[in-house]
């Protein structure tokens, strides 16, 4: 090869280690803060809201039988 | 302005900001090591001097604009007041960029500080990372 073509491709070379670079940060810092996505968001806040519903409904029916054994 | 930042990042400023202040913090890293090249103060056997400062010109031309948009995000979406150690190390950071860029194009007679003035830039962009996104990804968003 020659010398220009060298040098041509240790340029090019080091701008693609400064991509891989760009790559690895945006990859961890993404794994590190989580979806961004809206839709998964929604579906989190849903899922967070029925399991809380669930405990609630479970809390109303465990009160509501204690009154029913004092009651009786 | 602030309604276009938001628009842009799709409500997700914050995170944008953090994903692009820790890849221009990292490429900081990887522009003193290709400017130790440059000086020879590392020869490793695949890179010359030349290659190596070409590419530092040519990276740093892109880290300064990523870290204008970072700025301008900064400014106008968040308060100045919420973190001074981040608001002094981000104004210091554009002081010594922009007194870099000029020496680099007009004020040749001052070439003997680049280095200092690398070495600035990388500490002051490692504090403005490390006050506000390293603080952000550690912490998280609360």
């Amino acid at each position: 090869m020659s010398a220009a073509g060298q040098r041509t491709l240790q340029v090019v070379g080091s701008l693609v280690v400064a991509a891989a670079i760009v790559a690895v940060v945006i990859a961890v810092v993404m794994g590190q803060l989580g979806t961004t996505s809206v839709a998964e968001l929604d579906a989190v806040d849903e899922r967070r809201e029925q399991r809380i519903e669930r405990e609630e409904e479970r809390l109303e029916q465990r009160e509501e039988a204690r009154e029913e054994r004092r009651g009786g | 302005m602030e309604d276009l930042v938001a628009d842009v990042t799709r409500g997700n400023v914050t995170e944008v900001k953090v994903v692009l202040a820790s890849v221009v913090a990292a490429l900081a890293v990887y522009q003193v090591v290709l400017m130790a090249v440059g000086y020879g103060k590392l020869r490793p056997p695949f890179l010359g001097a030349g290659e190596a400062s070409f590419a530092h010109r040519a990276l740093g031309d892109a880290i300064v604009a990523v870290t204008v948009v970072v700025a301008v995000m900064c400014l106008t979406y968040f308060e100045l007041g919420d973190g001074t150690v981040h608001a002094v190390a981000g104004a210091l950071l554009l002081a010594v960029v922009a007194l870099k860029i000029v020496v680099l194009r007009w004020w040749r007679a001052m070439d003997r500080f680049l280095p200092l003035l690398g070495i600035s830039v990388l500490v002051l962009f490692a504090l403005t990372w490390a006050s506000s996104a390293g603080d952000f990804l550690v912490g998280g968003a609360e």
